[in-house]
């Protein structure tokens, strides 16, 4: 390989055909006199503009289309010289950092020498060593093109801000189940809002059999083993679901606030004493409408219960998770519009309430397709207030535009799968920590199941690795029609 | 020894088995004896085209020009069109002389599809010490009858690229002449013999060859200097409608120069391009016209200029990615280094400086 420009940060390489390098590959282009090497990646890999070339393929088109036949008598074999030359690429390489006295800066301002300078390939082990990705709670993610084992430290995620995003069936559901096991391996507090209902098998093996998460996933679907009594919750996270999820006008609210006070000095703070309260206010017809419509939503999730003993607080499962680490799997399967922003609502509030009160100490939060539940107004919340109380979330989607653009901004960590259309690349490579050319150009040819890493956890060298196989009984399939047809 | 490791490939019979390959297996020999003597020396790259231009062509004074056209009607009869032609480069100079890189090409039409064989390359590392050893040794390697040894002594360095592709593009069309049966043979340049590099015994024989095989040969030029009453012949285009002829008189050559033909204008098709074409003499007129009529009912011209000739050329001439791939194989196999003199001109002149061709 040859260094043949250097435009900012920005490399040209030509490699001939025995030096075979993809997208992806790191590179280290030392001048040993300036001791001294450039790290860079392979972000695109063109045909060396070759003088000559055009005329080459050409004469062998004379009309028609067809091509010409013929004998090429070459007894001196040059012919393998000329594939040779015809076939050598220029490599489009992006300068990721300078190396110094063993030591990565992120400066790509010095020149090294075209002529003196060696290249040769940057092993992903070799490359992790250098920029000391390594730590005590290791989690492998899989395996590089290398064949080693992309391999990133639990604590870069603590405390973080993630995203996973790819197109449909790339794998991204896999890689966060990947994520979540691991960390509930180190013993951390993980909760998932879970749409498909994909996650609640966790703590089951390929086999149908237990596996070791089994005792530390705690799957609370609403209406079903996930109920909440009135008498339980503090009103604060009753104005929220009634606020936030049901859209109640500020006169309605306060009207609200004084029925729940009134019930609660009665103990009569009940579902139905509620619906009595409010069918028998005396106040403006609209305010009564107002709140009769919103209780009868309350009613309607099945969320909420009169009977104690039906009750099932999330703090409970908080409680079992926190010592020995544990999944809560909030199933949203089944769940409607209004009654999964009401469960999201109050699940929020009750984590907030845990933190902001030392019951937790932090909490890794999955959202997947979180456009469906979660307000316009939280996004924010969640990436800048939540995060100081400890909630640190990992949004998973296939929709990047519908990530505002705030989030990918502060985003640490950005787990990218395969996507092909311009407009959804162009929004993932809004992300602070990312340059748009590497997205757009190696995300558009990930194949399937491999995930481009980007951020904290690689030191923010992007690394392209095939995300492995979990022991995880698989339910985030979807339903096909002709399965069994064929 | 390493020239034994190079060997003309058998399976090169074209188009018949009986060919004798003494000629490209002296090439490949000279080619690789040139270039040892060349190994560890530094080079400097410089590639440039040598034009096989027909520099002896003189100018008789006594050229007329038939005003009244020959028509042709195309004759879609079919019939094997064949083509020769060769190239030559200088790749670069070496401190003791040049290194240059000849190569040929044969095609074909038939059965309405276009076919090639392609000679080649041959490199050779061209010394004032081996220089006439080298075209000596080619000279006498297929062409054994010697036309005249004054021919070949000591040929100008500068002007041996030409002179061994001549020496090839003869033996080419040789090969063709002798094996091509009814058909035409189409060759680029003149019938002009008695040159330096064409004795006349030479294209004699060539043509005689084509003749014994009922084939005609058509020399076609892409550029003359014939002029008559002061005007170049192909720019005296009647106004008739295309395909015709225009044929010409009194054209009549000093000692030692033989035209071997008689000289027409072609205009093939509509496109305002002619081109001097030269018919073997002693082929009967009928005979001419009715390979002119198979050529245009057989061949494309898109450009007035048969396309197996175009193709011909097309494939023998050297691209700026085969001429780094010579460089890297002298480089990698015979060890020569390439180096970067300083241009003198641009040195002397900079943005002045138009190169040495200018100088």
């Amino acid at each position: 390989m040859k260094l043949y420009k250097k435009e900012g940060n920005i490399l040209q390489i030509i490699s001939f055909p025995a030096e075979s390098a993809e997208k992806g590959d790191y590179l280290l282009v030392e001048d040993q006199d300036a001791a001294k090497a450039l790290i860079a990646q392979v972000i695109d890999v063109q045909f060396a503009a070759v003088p000559g070339v055009l005329e080459e393929l050409l004469r062998t088109l004379p009309d028609g289309g067809e091509p010409l036949q013929g004998e090429d008598i070459d007894p001196m074999e040059i012919a393998p010289h000329i594939t040779y030359i015809q076939d050598a690429s220029l490599l489009i390489c992006k300068i990721r950092a300078t190396l110094e006295n063993e030591m990565l800066s992120p400066s790509s301002s010095w020149l090294p020498s075209r002529s003196q300078s060696t290249i040769k390939k940057l092993s992903i082990p070799m490359l992790m060593k250098l920029a000391k990705i390594d730590g005590k709670l290791p989690i492998i993610l899989g395996g590089t093109k290398d064949s080693s084992l992309l391999t990133i430290d639990a604590s870069a995620i603590d405390g973080t801000l993630n995203i996973i995003t790819g197109k449909k069936g790339c794998g991204k559901s896999h890689l966060s189940k990947l994520l979540m096991v691991n960390l509930v391996g180190y013993r951390a507090t993980v909760v998932i809002f879970d749409l498909n209902g994909e996650y609640t098998s966790l703590g089951m093996s390929n086999d149908g059999k237990r596996n070791m998460y089994y005792d530390k996933i705690h799957t609370l679907t609403p209406g079903q083993n996930f109920k909440v009594a009135l008498e339980q919750l503090h009103l604060n996270t009753v104005m929220g679901i009634l606020v936030n999820a049901l859209h109640l006008p500020g006169t309605s609210a306060r009207e609200f606030r004084r029925i729940w006070k009134m019930l609660k000095e009665k103990g009569k703070l009940n579902m139905q004493e509620l619906g009595e309260a409010i069918r028998d206010l005396n106040c403006n017809q609209h305010v009564r409408d107002a709140l009769a419509s919103r209780f009868h939503s309350l009613a309607n999730s099945g969320f909420f219960t009169d009977c104690p003993g039906e009750a099932t607080l999330l703090d409970e499962s908080i409680l079992k998770a926190k010592d020995q680490g544990g999944a809560i799997v909030i199933n949203l399967k089944n769940t409607s519009n209004i009654d999964r922003q009401i469960v999201v609502e109050y699940a929020l509030g009750k984590l907030v309430d845990s933190l902001s009160n030392w019951k937790l100490k932090a909490i890794f939060l999955f959202a997947e397709e979180a456009h469906l539940y979660l307000r316009e107004t939280y996004w924010d919340d969640i990436v800048t207030r939540m995060r100081h109380f400890g909630i640190f979330t990992t949004f998973i989607t296939n929709q990047p535009d519908t990530i505002q653009e705030t989030i990918y901004r502060q985003a640490d960590n950005i787990f990218l799968f395969n996507f092909t259309n311009e407009h959804d690349l162009d929004v993932v490579s809004r992300a602070a920590r990312v340059d748009a050319e590497t997205v757009r150009s190696i995300a558009r040819d990930l194949p399937p199941h491999h995930c481009l890493t980007l951020g904290k956890v690689v030191g923010d060298f992007p690394i392209v690795a095939r995300v492995r196989a979990l022991d995880i009984k698989t339910m985030g399939e979807t339903r096909l029609f002709f399965k069994d047809m064929n | 020894m390493v020239i034994e490791q190079y060997t003309i490939t058998e399976k090169y019979n074209f188009p018949q088995p009986t060919i004798d390959t003494t000629l490209p297996q002296r090439f490949l020999e000279q080619s690789l004896y040139s270039l040892k003597q060349a190994q560890h020396q530094p080079f400097q790259l410089n590639p440039q085209t040598f034009q096989q231009l027909n520099t002896t062509e003189q100018y008789p004074s006594s050229i007329q020009l038939k005003p009244e056209p020959i028509p042709i009607k195309p004759d879609h009869q079919e019939t094997l069109i064949a083509a020769v032609d060769t190239s030559t480069i200088k790749i670069g100079e070496t401190a003791t002389g040049m290194i240059i890189a000849v190569r040929g090409a044969t095609t074909w039409k038939q059965n309405r599809a276009y076919k090639y064989t392609r000679l080649g390359p041959f490199i050779f590392h061209i010394t004032e010490e081996n220089k006439n050893a080298v075209y000596n040794t080619l000279e006498h390697a297929y062409f054994s009858t010697s036309y005249g040894a004054s021919h070949q002594a000591a040929p100008n360095i500068m002007q041996m690229p030409t002179r061994l592709a001549s020496l090839l593009e003869r033996w080419l069309q040789t090969m063709l002449a002798k094996t091509v049966n009814h058909g035409i043979i189409l060759f680029d340049g003149s019938l002009i013999s008695g040159t330096i590099d064409t004795p006349v015994q030479r294209l004699r024989e060539i043509l005689s060859y084509a003749r014994r095989n009922n084939s005609t040969v058509l020399a076609f030029s892409k550029a003359t200097t014939l002029r008559a009453n002061g005007i170049l012949i192909t720019e005296q285009l009647p106004n008739h409608d295309p395909p015709y002829l225009l044929e010409t008189t009194g054209i009549h050559f000093k000692s030692p120069i033989v035209l071997l033909g008689d000289v027409y204008v072609a205009r093939l098709n509509k496109a305002n391009l002619a081109f001097r074409l030269d018919i073997d003499k002693e082929t009967p007129v009928e005979q001419r016209m009715a390979a002119i009529q198979k050529l245009i009912g057989n061949d494309l011209y898109t450009q007035s200029y048969p396309e197996t000739l175009r193709l011909s050329h097309i494939l023998c001439t050297f691209t700026a990615n085969e001429v780094l791939a010579i460089k890297h194989f002298i480089t990698r196999k015979h060890g020569i280094q390439i180096i970067n003199r300083p241009d003198m001109h641009k040195l002397l002149f900079g943005p002045f400086s138009k190169g040495e061709i200018y100088a």
